[in-house]
Protein backbone atom coordinates (compact mmCIF):
# COMPACT_ATOMS: atom_id res chain seq x y z
CA UNK A 1 0.00 0.00 0.00
CA UNK A 2 1.58 3.56 -0.91
CA UNK A 3 -0.35 6.66 -0.09
CA UNK A 4 0.25 10.42 -1.60
CA UNK A 5 1.14 12.60 1.28
CA UNK A 6 -0.10 15.59 -0.46
CA UNK A 7 1.09 19.60 -0.13
CA UNK A 8 -0.11 20.85 3.38
CA UNK A 9 0.23 24.42 1.86
CA UNK A 10 -0.20 25.19 -1.92
CA UNK A 11 3.96 26.41 -1.98
CA UNK A 12 5.11 23.11 -1.10
CA UNK A 13 3.72 21.19 -4.13
CA UNK A 14 6.96 21.67 -6.27
CA UNK A 15 5.01 20.11 -8.70
CA UNK A 16 2.88 22.64 -9.72
CA UNK A 17 4.86 25.55 -8.97
CA UNK A 18 8.56 24.17 -10.51
CA UNK A 19 7.04 21.08 -12.75
CA UNK A 20 9.13 18.83 -11.04
CA UNK A 21 7.56 14.92 -11.35
CA UNK A 22 7.17 14.41 -7.78
CA UNK A 23 5.05 13.86 -4.60
CA UNK A 24 5.63 16.12 -1.30
CA UNK A 25 5.97 12.37 0.37
CA UNK A 26 4.95 9.13 -0.03
CA UNK A 27 3.40 6.44 2.79
CA UNK A 28 4.38 3.05 2.50
CA UNK A 29 5.16 0.17 5.01
CA UNK A 30 5.05 2.40 7.84
CA UNK A 31 7.29 4.70 6.86
CA UNK A 32 6.98 8.64 5.09
CA UNK A 33 9.85 9.06 2.64
CA UNK A 34 10.02 12.87 1.68
CA UNK A 35 11.27 14.07 -1.69
CA UNK A 36 13.84 16.35 -0.95
CA UNK A 37 12.82 19.76 1.39
CA UNK A 38 14.08 23.11 0.24
CA UNK A 39 13.51 26.99 1.66
CA UNK A 40 10.70 27.27 -0.48
CA UNK A 41 7.69 29.26 0.75
CA UNK A 42 5.30 27.56 1.81
CA UNK A 43 2.54 29.86 1.05
CA UNK A 44 3.62 31.13 -2.52
CA UNK A 45 5.95 28.49 -3.37
CA UNK A 46 9.22 31.37 -4.27
CA UNK A 47 12.53 30.56 -3.37
CA UNK A 48 14.02 31.87 -0.29
CA UNK A 49 17.01 32.11 -0.84
CA UNK A 50 19.77 33.35 1.81
CA UNK A 51 22.42 31.95 4.47
CA UNK A 52 22.81 27.98 4.90
CA UNK A 53 21.20 29.21 8.45
CA UNK A 54 18.16 30.75 6.74
CA UNK A 55 17.50 28.61 4.13
CA UNK A 56 17.59 25.57 6.99
CA UNK A 57 15.03 27.59 9.76
CA UNK A 58 12.69 27.22 6.12
CA UNK A 59 13.19 24.37 5.62
CA UNK A 60 12.73 22.86 8.72
CA UNK A 61 9.23 24.24 9.17
CA UNK A 62 8.27 23.33 5.71
CA UNK A 63 9.13 19.57 6.82
CA UNK A 64 7.10 19.74 10.36
CA UNK A 65 4.37 21.37 8.40
CA UNK A 66 4.72 18.48 5.72
CA UNK A 67 5.48 15.28 8.59
CA UNK A 68 2.63 16.99 10.67
CA UNK A 69 0.02 16.74 8.14
CA UNK A 70 0.54 13.17 7.69
CA UNK A 71 0.64 12.52 11.28
CA UNK A 72 3.95 12.37 11.82
CA UNK A 73 6.82 14.87 13.23
CA UNK A 74 10.20 16.01 13.70
CA UNK A 75 10.41 13.62 16.57
CA UNK A 76 9.71 10.65 14.51
CA UNK A 77 12.27 10.97 11.43
CA UNK A 78 14.37 8.17 11.75
CA UNK A 79 17.08 8.93 8.78
CA UNK A 80 18.06 12.50 7.59
CA UNK A 81 20.39 13.11 4.41
CA UNK A 82 22.01 16.68 4.46
CA UNK A 83 22.90 17.90 1.11
CA UNK A 84 24.81 21.28 1.46
CA UNK A 85 26.69 23.54 -1.18
CA UNK A 86 30.04 23.17 0.69
CA UNK A 87 31.71 21.30 3.75
CA UNK A 88 33.11 24.60 4.91
CA UNK A 89 29.30 24.82 5.92
CA UNK A 90 28.97 21.72 8.00
CA UNK A 91 29.38 23.53 11.90
CA UNK A 92 27.02 25.78 10.71
CA UNK A 93 24.58 23.01 9.74
CA UNK A 94 25.02 21.62 13.06
CA UNK A 95 24.23 24.14 14.78
CA UNK A 96 21.02 25.23 13.31
CA UNK A 97 19.96 21.48 12.99
CA UNK A 98 20.44 20.61 16.82
CA UNK A 99 17.76 22.54 17.34
CA UNK A 100 15.59 20.76 15.72
CA UNK A 101 16.27 17.70 16.65
CA UNK A 102 17.10 17.60 20.12
CA UNK A 103 15.85 14.53 21.44
CA UNK A 104 17.57 11.30 19.98
CA UNK A 105 18.52 12.70 16.74
CA UNK A 106 17.72 10.43 13.31
CA UNK A 107 20.68 8.83 11.68
CA UNK A 108 22.15 11.59 9.28
CA UNK A 109 24.40 11.40 6.39
CA UNK A 110 25.79 14.85 5.52
CA UNK A 111 26.99 15.14 1.93
CA UNK A 112 28.83 18.00 -0.71
CA UNK A 113 26.36 18.10 -3.70
CA UNK A 114 25.00 20.41 -6.75
CA UNK A 115 21.47 21.16 -4.87
CA UNK A 116 18.80 22.77 -6.93
CA UNK A 117 18.54 26.46 -8.15
CA UNK A 118 21.36 27.39 -6.28
CA UNK A 119 20.53 26.48 -2.84
CA UNK A 120 22.41 25.95 0.20
CA UNK A 121 20.80 22.78 1.61
CA UNK A 122 18.68 20.24 0.89
CA UNK A 123 16.94 17.56 3.31
CA UNK A 124 16.35 14.56 2.49
CA UNK A 125 14.21 12.58 5.09
CA UNK A 126 12.46 9.23 6.17
CA UNK A 127 10.23 9.38 9.29
CA UNK A 128 8.01 6.55 11.14
CA UNK A 129 4.47 7.60 9.74
CA UNK B 1 9.61 -18.24 7.50
CA UNK B 2 11.19 -16.39 5.04
CA UNK B 3 14.28 -14.55 5.35
CA UNK B 4 13.99 -10.78 6.01
CA UNK B 5 17.19 -9.71 3.80
CA UNK B 6 17.32 -11.46 0.15
CA UNK B 7 19.21 -10.51 -2.60
CA UNK B 8 17.29 -11.02 -5.82
CA UNK B 9 19.37 -12.46 -8.68
CA UNK B 10 16.52 -12.70 -11.31
CA UNK B 11 17.15 -9.52 -12.98
CA UNK B 12 16.98 -9.09 -16.73
CA UNK B 13 20.27 -6.94 -16.61
CA UNK B 14 23.25 -8.84 -18.46
CA UNK B 15 25.68 -7.89 -15.24
CA UNK B 16 23.45 -9.56 -12.77
CA UNK B 17 24.23 -12.97 -15.08
CA UNK B 18 27.70 -12.85 -13.76
CA UNK B 19 28.74 -15.36 -11.19
CA UNK B 20 27.80 -13.73 -7.36
CA UNK B 21 32.18 -13.61 -6.78
CA UNK B 22 32.17 -11.40 -9.56
CA UNK B 23 29.79 -9.29 -8.17
CA UNK B 24 30.65 -6.05 -5.26
CA UNK B 25 27.10 -4.83 -5.55
CA UNK B 26 23.67 -6.57 -5.56
CA UNK B 27 20.85 -4.53 -7.68
CA UNK B 28 17.60 -5.53 -6.06
CA UNK B 29 18.24 -6.42 -1.95
CA UNK B 30 14.79 -7.32 -0.51
CA UNK B 31 14.19 -6.18 3.33
CA UNK B 32 11.14 -5.94 5.03
CA UNK B 33 8.19 -4.32 2.80
CA UNK B 34 11.21 -2.62 0.16
CA UNK B 35 13.12 -3.58 -2.52
CA UNK B 36 16.40 -1.39 -2.48
CA UNK B 37 17.63 -1.05 -5.63
CA UNK B 38 21.26 0.23 -6.40
CA UNK B 39 22.15 3.16 -8.56
CA UNK B 40 21.54 2.71 -11.59
CA UNK B 41 23.81 4.01 -14.94
CA UNK B 42 22.58 3.60 -18.40
CA UNK B 43 23.42 0.24 -19.61
CA UNK B 44 22.36 -2.19 -22.55
CA UNK B 45 19.93 -4.83 -21.01
CA UNK B 46 21.27 -7.10 -22.97
CA UNK B 47 25.10 -6.95 -23.40
CA UNK B 48 25.31 -4.96 -20.25
CA UNK B 49 27.49 -2.25 -21.91
CA UNK B 50 27.76 1.31 -20.78
CA UNK B 51 25.36 3.29 -23.21
CA UNK B 52 26.75 7.07 -23.56
CA UNK B 53 24.24 9.49 -24.38
CA UNK B 54 22.26 12.83 -23.66
CA UNK B 55 21.17 13.36 -20.03
CA UNK B 56 17.83 12.40 -21.68
CA UNK B 57 18.82 8.80 -23.50
CA UNK B 58 20.63 7.94 -20.50
CA UNK B 59 17.83 8.78 -18.24
CA UNK B 60 15.28 6.87 -20.81
CA UNK B 61 17.75 4.07 -20.52
CA UNK B 62 17.81 3.61 -16.75
CA UNK B 63 14.12 3.57 -16.20
CA UNK B 64 13.57 1.35 -18.87
CA UNK B 65 15.97 -1.14 -17.20
CA UNK B 66 14.33 -0.37 -13.87
CA UNK B 67 10.67 -1.02 -14.91
CA UNK B 68 12.12 -4.30 -16.18
CA UNK B 69 14.45 -4.94 -12.99
CA UNK B 70 11.07 -4.46 -10.84
CA UNK B 71 8.65 -6.51 -13.03
CA UNK B 72 10.54 -8.97 -12.59
CA UNK B 73 10.86 -9.31 -8.92
CA UNK B 74 7.46 -9.16 -8.68
CA UNK B 75 7.27 -5.40 -7.66
CA UNK B 76 6.85 -2.37 -10.43
CA UNK B 77 7.42 1.46 -11.00
CA UNK B 78 4.18 2.29 -9.61
CA UNK B 79 4.98 0.88 -6.41
CA UNK B 80 8.19 3.02 -6.53
CA UNK B 81 7.93 5.16 -3.05
CA UNK B 82 11.42 7.26 -3.48
CA UNK B 83 13.69 7.79 -6.26
CA UNK B 84 17.45 9.41 -5.77
CA UNK B 85 18.44 11.22 -9.00
CA UNK B 86 21.81 12.10 -9.36
CA UNK B 87 23.49 14.32 -12.11
CA UNK B 88 26.94 15.22 -13.34
CA UNK B 89 25.07 18.88 -13.82
CA UNK B 90 21.91 20.58 -12.55
CA UNK B 91 21.66 22.32 -15.11
CA UNK B 92 20.63 19.39 -16.99
CA UNK B 93 17.66 18.71 -14.18
CA UNK B 94 14.38 19.66 -16.90
CA UNK B 95 16.17 17.34 -19.53
CA UNK B 96 15.89 14.83 -17.22
CA UNK B 97 12.33 15.64 -15.52
CA UNK B 98 10.58 15.53 -18.97
CA UNK B 99 11.70 11.98 -19.79
CA UNK B 100 11.88 11.12 -16.23
CA UNK B 101 7.40 12.26 -16.20
CA UNK B 102 6.88 10.07 -18.91
CA UNK B 103 7.65 6.99 -16.96
CA UNK B 104 6.01 7.64 -13.44
CA UNK B 105 2.41 7.24 -13.07
CA UNK B 106 -0.12 9.47 -10.77
CA UNK B 107 1.07 10.11 -7.90
CA UNK B 108 4.44 10.01 -9.08
CA UNK B 109 7.35 8.81 -5.89
CA UNK B 110 9.08 11.27 -3.56
CA UNK B 111 12.20 12.24 -5.42
CA UNK B 112 15.73 13.82 -4.84
CA UNK B 113 17.59 15.44 -7.24
CA UNK B 114 20.68 16.36 -6.73
CA UNK B 115 24.55 17.16 -9.14
CA UNK B 116 27.58 15.01 -8.21
CA UNK B 117 30.42 13.85 -9.16
CA UNK B 118 29.75 10.11 -11.01
CA UNK B 119 32.14 7.49 -11.72
CA UNK B 120 32.44 6.14 -15.22
CA UNK B 121 31.34 9.39 -17.00
CA UNK B 122 27.92 8.68 -16.28
CA UNK B 123 25.30 11.72 -16.63
CA UNK B 124 23.05 9.98 -14.78
CA UNK B 125 22.62 7.69 -11.78
CA UNK B 126 19.35 6.60 -10.56
CA UNK B 127 18.31 4.57 -7.37
CA UNK B 128 14.86 3.69 -5.34
CA UNK B 129 12.92 2.37 -2.97
CA UNK B 130 10.26 0.25 -3.80
CA UNK B 131 7.13 -1.88 -2.10
CA UNK B 132 8.47 -5.43 -2.96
Amino acid sequence: MRELIAAPLPGLDLRQHYGHHQSPAIRAGGLIFCSGMLPIDPGTGERRHGTLTSEAHVIFANLKLLLESAGSSLERLVQVHALIYDSIEYDVLNRVYRQYVANGPPARTVWTAQIEAGFKVELDVIAVA
Amino acid sequence: MSPRREVIVASPLARDRASSADRAVSTLVKGGDFLFVSGLAAVDPQSGERVRGTTASETRHILGNLKQLLEAAGSSLDKIVKVNVLLHSMLEAPNMNEVYARFFPDPPPARTVCGARLPDDAKVIIECTALA
